[in-house]
């Protein structure tokens, strides 16, 4: 763990910062102060990215520093896009979210630029991890929502009560992560010649993937029966993604073809 | 009144079957991830588990049978017919599948194999994994073998308390190290290193005809004054005189390998291509991709090779899947078509 003293860092550290606050004064019932907090932290994120962008010469989501990154970013406009348009709650929870992701570009990760291997230079490479990210974020609100719903909370106003939005969570984010899963089988397909090559983390993919397809089934069979057990599901499908994440790629037990994006 | 009953019987076994196959896929890709790729691949074509394939292939079908609400929404058809179409074409290119298919229709397709070409030269064996040679009914001409390389590289230096320093392997670049141990400057850098020597003197030049060796000429200053000339070798990282209290290593990265090829059928060129990682060429049912190169002469190239048998299946079955999912979680609502609400 690393303090970095870099304009990029002190970018990332002020987001940070922002969106904690934004979190505190939201506690506080401050809705309008700490909304503008997240989107000022929203901002400095951008900033950071495209700061990053620039300084590598290539869209920057090639390791883990620049994917957690780019996780902090798109937390806002996911955040009020749920809240907006599908009633999801939770954005006093997506601000933590932000500085929770936000935490590991800033103090873990090393940040010196890399350039692109072979194998990434092709137009697969953006929108095969960039759809997997957002795909990330709505599955970690669905985990929220059904965190929230086993402690009994209910939502007030307009919104969906929790394991609702558990469910509609997990219908905005399945899409997405099956895009990321086939656009990653097309480029294996281009890169090496298969378009399934049973690599660790293309497995733990498919693992988390079938989670939330576990999740439809037993919801279809159920419906609102156990509700508990639905929001389990979607908590181990959390599980499952961040695994696919991080464990796969930091951990030894894993050798594969994703080891690069460190 | 009792064919309903049944139906309902039915529906309520493949409900169950259809979840405990799902939880089953997802212990065996996480037991997959743990033994690796290539123990994972032996264990997903095992016979256990082309009876379990065949069995979720089974299931998805007699799910479309049963299920009037599969067929009343657009998506959830589409999702279920792109799984079994990708099963389909996962069979058909499998191991287990191309064994039957050589037997039912007496074929001898090249699987997956892998092709080593001299520049210059034209090739049609074919070695597969197990050392067995096949060949193909064309032939690979190797035209031209190149690697580029990031420019300017990167010259490290290490000290021998462990400190490192980075520095962009241009000539010109100067960078102090520090009151002991002085200053270096990169004075030269070279494609084709060789190194003469006239009366006394040390020539280095450029050989292209010895082949690559790139390398580096710094010079060294120490805090004395004293100057010394170093070079340092791509080839031989961390390569130091027995009085250096200095390491150094000369890196490039690979940007990208190029193989100029030419199909060559019944003594003519049908076909040209520039093969990169990501580029495969696509000729005669199968695709040839960029898989290695021979790292220190550059001269020739290693192509994989793969059937395309059941590849066409399988991304058809991915846009069916798509375009399913798309359709039933997003779009549906948008448009407004909600057909049966949930």
């Amino acid at each position: 763990m690393a303090i970095k003293f870099t304009i990029q860092g002190l970018l990332i550290y002020a987001a940070m910062a922002e969106y904690l606050l934004a979190f505190v004064v939201m506690l506080s019932r401050q809705r309008k102060a700490g909304h503008n907090f997240f989107l000022t932290g929203f901002l400095l994120g951008c900033i950071a990215l495209a700061y990053r962008w620039v300084e590598v010469r290539h869209i920057p989501l090639q390791n883990l520093f620049e994917v957690f990154l780019c996780l902090g970013v798109v937390v806002y406009p996911i955040s009020v896009f749920c809240n907006r348009v599908l009633r999801v709650g939770g954005v006093t929870a997506d601000m933590l979210i932000g500085v929770i992701v936000l935490f590991p570009a800033g103090f873990v990760f090393s940040a010196e630029p890399q350039q692109l291997p072979p194998a990434l230079q092709t137009w697969l490479f953006g929108p095969h991890v960039f759809v997997y990210m957002l795909s990330y974020v709505l599955m970690t609100k669905a985990a929220v929502q059904a965190v929230i719903q086993w402690t009994g909370r209910e939502m007030t106003g307009e919104l969906l009560s929790p394991e609702d939005a558990t469910y509609r969570m997990i219908c905005a984010g399945f899409p997405l992560l099956t895009l990321g899963l086939v656009l990653g089988s097309i480029w294996g397909q281009n890169a090496w010649g298969d378009w399934w090559g049973w690599d660790p983390k293309e497995l733990w993919s498919l693992a988390s993937w079938l989670v939330y397809v576990g999740y439809f089934h037993f919801r279809y069979m159920f419906g609102k029966r156990f509700p508990r057990i639905n929001s389990l599901w979607a908590v181990i499908g959390l599980v499952a993604i961040i695994i696919t994440l991080l464990w796969v790629n930091l951990s030894r037990l894993f050798p594969g073809l994703h080891n690069y994006a460190m | 009144m009792q064919s309903a009953g049944l139906k309902n019987g039915l529906r309520r076994v493949a409900l169950w079957a259809g979840l405990i196959l799902i939880l089953l896929l997802i212990v065996f890709s996480i037991y997959g991830a743990f033994i690796g790729a290539e123990s994972a691949k032996r264990f997903f074509n095992s016979i256990p588990m082309s009876v379990y394939w065949v069995a979720f292939s089974v299931l998805l079908i007699s799910a479309i049978v049963l299920f009037k609400r599969l067929l009343c929404f657009r998506g959830l058809f589409l999702i279920h017919l792109g799984c079994i179409i990708i099963f389909a074409g996962g069979i058909i290119g499998s191991q287990a599948g191309f064994r039957l298919q050589d037997k039912l229709f007496k074929t001898d397709t090249i699987r997956t194999g892998q092709m080593i070409i001299n520049e210059g030269t034209t090739e049609r064996a074919v070695e597969l994994g197990d050392g067995v040679i096949k060949m193909l009914s064309f032939a690979i001409k190797l035209v031209d073998f190149k690697i580029e390389y990031y420019q300017p590289g990167q010259l490290t230096i290490r000290t021998q308390n462990g400190e490192g320093f980075k520095i962009a392997a241009e000539p010109g670049q100067k960078y102090v190290l520090g009151d002991d141990l002085g200053s270096v400057e990169i004075v030269r850098r070279f494609e084709y290193f060789k190194l003469t020597r006239e009366e006394d003197k040390r020539i280095a030049f450029e050989d292209p005809n010895g082949g690559p060796n790139p390398a580096l000429e710094v010079l060294l200053k120490k805090s004395d004054g004293s100057e010394t000339i170093r070079y340092v070798f791509e080839r031989f990282p961390g390569h130091a005189r027995p009085d250096d209290n200095l390491q150094f290593s000369y890196n490039r990265l690979v940007k990208d390998f190029l193989s100029d090829v030419e199909v060559v059928k019944g003594n003519k060129v049908v076909t040209r291509k520039n093969i990169e990682v990501n580029k495969p060429l696509h000729y005669g049912g199968y695709l040839f991709y960029q898989q290695g190169y021979d790292s220190d002469t550059s001269r020739y190239t290693v192509l994989g090779v793969t059937s395309d048998k059941g590849l066409g299946i399988v991304f058809l079955g991915y846009i069916l899947l798509c375009a399913g999912v798309f359709w039933h979680f997003w779009l549906r609502h948008i448009f407004g078509d909600r057909e049966i609400e949930d």
